[in-house]
């Protein structure tokens, strides 16, 4: 819904143009109507973005620590796409990540958008990869993506970001919570923030302690709210980006990230057909046949 | 989907009735941006056309009403968005009355029940879209 209404040819244009309005309207359509919003998509040039991925449990302070990154990136174009959650019982949200980002809100360079997850259980919004092409058809030169807080098991944002960023807090649980699989395995990057924290000491040493011997994942150390570490993160980003274009560790990324895009937009289709379905007296074998048949059937292009 | 920012302009620092609003009507099933405190009117306006919401609302209990809300108004004008915009705060009647004749929706004062509020933003949505 949308109180003023753009023609396709308008979109197009207007995201050459860098329109900023154009870019807000663009992303309101990923989310209204994301089969749409990919058409226009492929007649749009796409810049390669640095898409990095933040992640962690609530109240770490991923939020903080963006707009600490934000002030450190000037002149850069940054688009950011921030994800809380939907209610599972009323289908609203309350999306509060900007209000530690607004002192950036009129800073022509940044874009910030807000998402609810609308029921997408890894972390993220159901039109994230919609939203992230956007970014990088206005030209963006980063894409950051901040998921919902999460538990132990939302990694989606692994499957969009070159690089995954997993944000820790000295609060934040004993050695077991760092042994166990998912999240903790999803980072190409540890950050712990709140290092005013005398307990972060305790938290790096353990980190280090669960990660020897696997992948080194580098760990940096910031505390957000007064912007100690973030350069030297913002700086490992830039070299991090440079090292993965060229080792090709990018294109596998990119490669892993447009199956997933893919996925995603079978998986709404097919979410579309089950829900139409008349269930009455049929066995789900018999309702998956027809369902298959008239995805088969539908396959448009 | 509805999608409504909750935004507080000016000095004052007393949020609890932005909260409450925003609350409800997330309670409504609305999706809401709540910007925080302390926002200029570049911040907000720039933050609701950003953000593509159907509505935003304005909190103020500071009197400074009369200033603050004309001027996002033009700016939201300026940056060629038509949303409705409601008001809620301390906002004597015939400042309300002024306010109104200027373009805002509607003025809520203290005691408003926030059902009401979340039905009429139903409402300007269906008629900003008609």
């Amino acid at each position: 819904m949308s109180n003023t209404r753009m023609r396709e040819d308008e979109f197009l244009e207007g995201i050459k143009s860098h329109d900023r309005r154009s870019l807000a309207k663009m992303l309101s359509l990923c989310e209204k109507d994301p089969e749409t919003a990919n058409v226009l998509l492929d007649k749009l040039e796409k810049k390669t973005s640095h898409v990095v991925g933040i992640t962690g449990s609530p109240g770490v302070g991923k939020s903080t620590l963006i707009s600490a990154i934000l002030d450190k990136m000037n002149g850069k174009n940054v688009g950011v796409i921030v994800v809380d959650p939907s209610s599972p019982f009323t289908g609203g949200a309350l999306l509060g990540d900007r209000v530690r980002m607004q002192s950036h809100a009129t800073n022509e360079k940044f874009f910030i958008r807000s998402f609810a997850n609308r029921g997408a259980l890894g972390g993220l919004s159901p039109s994230i990869y919609e939203a992230c092409d956007t970014f990088e058809s206005f030209g963006m030169d980063n894409v950051i993506i901040e998921t919902v807080g999460v538990g132990q098991s939302e990694i989606d944002v692994s499957n969009i970001a070159d690089t995954v960023i997993v944000v820790l807090s000295p609060d934040n649980g004993d050695e077991i919570q760092m042994m166990k699989a998912g999240l903790m395995e999803i980072a190409d990057l540890f950050v712990i923030n709140k290092s005013d924290n005398p307990r972060s000491q305790i938290l790096l040493s353990r980190l280090r302690a669960m990660t020897a011997g696997s992948k080194e994942v580098p760990i940096y150390l910031t505390n957000a709210v007064t912007s100690e570490g973030v350069e030297r993160l913002v700086r490992a980003l830039d070299s991090r980006f440079f090292q993965i274009l060229s080792d090709g560790t990018l294109s596998q990324k990119r490669r892993k990230r447009l199956l997933n895009h893919v996925k995603s937009m079978i998986r709404r289709e097919l979410d579309r057909l089950v829900q139409s379905f008349e269930i009455d007296g049929i066995s789900p074998k018999e309702m998956r046949d027809h369902i298959i048949e008239e995805l088969c059937r539908k396959k448009r292009l | 989907m509805i999608k409504v920012m909750i935004a507080k302009p000016g000095l004052d620092g007393h949020d609890r009735g932005a909260k409450v609003v925003a609350k409800a009507l997330r309670d409504a099933g609305m999706e809401v941006i709540y910007t925080g405190i302390r926002q200029t009117p570049e911040q907000i306006a720039q933050s609701a056309v950003d953000e593509d919401v159907d509505v935003l609302g304005i909190s103020i209990l500071s009197g400074a009403h009369m200033k603050l809300v004309p001027k996002i108004l033009e700016l939201l004008k300026k940056m060629g968005s038509n949303m409705p915009v409601f008001v809620g705060g301390i906002i004597p009647k015939e400042d309300a009355k002024r306010l109104k004749e200027i373009g805002v929706v509607e003025v809520y004062g203290p005691g408003t029940p926030t059902s009401e509020i979340a039905e009429q933003v139903r409402k300007f949505v269906e008629h900003s879209n008609a």
